[in-house]
């Protein structure tokens, strides 16, 4: 069978729901998408922890502090497991981080913000997980089967980090008008990313990565989703959310809202986020600060005295 | 026992600390096995392990019995 003929028939086998294991044949453009998505992800979950890093400290309870910091230990954990998918397919982590640093290669908008207060603590581990885990249901399904499995493992993790942020959230709008203003406020800020987080509306017919079933599932139909499970839940609290277009039009079963603004989003991702610079920056203090770590690892086996 | 994944370290020591903390930090494991990759033979021909025959016989499920049943049954009660 020429190399083609085997590239026919290995995407006529993902089109059509087939799995695809790490040690299979696979044609170089389907590996390539798998490797930039998992390695976005893995970008992303890495880069996710900075935001909520800066309140450990500032955590109003010592159960929020151990919960906040047990959050950030998974989501890092997370990072490693996908890095790990990442390597099998054939670039070593070495290489993905110094691209990471080196600003070659993505993370998610949402994680180029800054944080102003404790709402957005709250906000962040309740509307934006959420929005992560509304993506990352629909991964469990990739046809590339070491992520998938990955997937599930790390939305089980995920849905602890989404009853944490539901729950501080709930505590601050049961607390005093100045904390529930606290909460509306973050609140302000963070829909824009929210609503760009999902990415724009893409054409099926030649989003690759949906019809390689690399993920099952396209942008709209996961920004509708969230929509569907959490406005509802952020009205029934009695807060606003800031687009006055926003609305269920009852007959179509979607919703209507302000177109978000895809310029911002591809000025963010490529680096021009308000915290990118600061946040790279501190990935690469971080970086040398520890190589003694990975010199002690990786360097040669020391004899115990 | 399942497959829950991967972990790269430099040693078995080490990738055992490692497999601890990502398969077993909460409490979701009651045993893990870790083994270096060279060490897995992996049998995955689908001649071998589903071979298209009908060996039905070799199933409960294989044999249908209800119209036989029925069929014995009613001989039964003409004799009877």
């Amino acid at each position: 069978m020429s190399s083609d003929e085997r590239a026919q028939t290995f995407y006529a086998h993902v089109m059509n729901g087939g799995k695809v294991e790490a040690d299979d044949w696979i044609p170089d453009d389907y590996r390539a998408a798998v490797l930039k998505f998992v390695e976005m992800h893995a970008n992303s979950e890495l880069m996710g922890v900075l935001p909520e890093r800066d309140w450990i400290l500032r955590a109003p309870t010592l159960r929020r502090k151990l919960a906040l910091t047990s959050k950030i230990q998974d989501e890092v954990g997370h990072a490693q497991l996908l890095y790990r998918v990442a390597e099998d397919l054939g670039k070593p982590r070495e290489q993905m981080f110094a691209d990471l640093l080196a600003g070659k290669t993505k993370f998610h908008n949402v994680f180029h913000y800054p944080t102003h207060s404790w709402g957005d603590v709250g906000i962040i581990a309740w509307l934006v997980d959420a929005a992560a885990i509304v993506s990352q249901q629909a991964l469990r399904d990739s046809s590339y089967a070491p992520y998938a499995r990955t997937m599930k493992k790390i939305c089980w993790e995920e849905s602890v980090h989404i009853m944490h942020g539901r729950d501080v959230v709930l505590t601050l709008m049961n607390g005093t008008p100045g904390q529930r203003e606290m909460v509306q406020e973050a609140l302000n800020r963070w829909w824009g990313p929210l609503m760009q987080m999902h990415g724009p509306p893409t054409n099926p017919a030649t989003d690759r990565d949906l019809t390689w079933k690399i993920k099952t599932k396209g942008n709209e139909q996961l920004r509708q989703e969230f929509l569907s499970i959490y406005v509802p839940r952020i009205w029934e609290l009695g807060l606003t959310v800031p687009d006055p277009e926003l609305r269920h039009d009852q007959s179509t079963g979607r919703w209507h809202y302000t177109e978000p603004d895809w310029d911002e989003l591809r000025s963010v991702v490529t680096g021009h986020g308000p915290m990118s610079q600061e946040r790279l920056a501190f990935r690469r203090t971080n970086y040398d600060r520890t190589q003694w770590v990975r010199d002690a690892i990786l360097g040669p086996a020391v004899a115990v005295a | 026992m399942i497959h829950s994944g991967n972990v790269r370290a430099p040693d078995l020591e080490l990738a055992t600390h490692y497999a601890r903390e990502f398969y077993g930090r909460r409490q979701e494991s009651n045993r893990l096995w870790i083994v270096p990759r060279q060490a897995i033979t992996e049998l995955d021909d689908p001649d071998l392990l589903k071979p298209p025959f009908d060996r039905s016989f070799k199933r409960p499920g294989g044999y249908l019995i209800k119209h036989k049943l029925e069929a014995a049954k009613a001989r039964a009660q003409e004799e009877g």
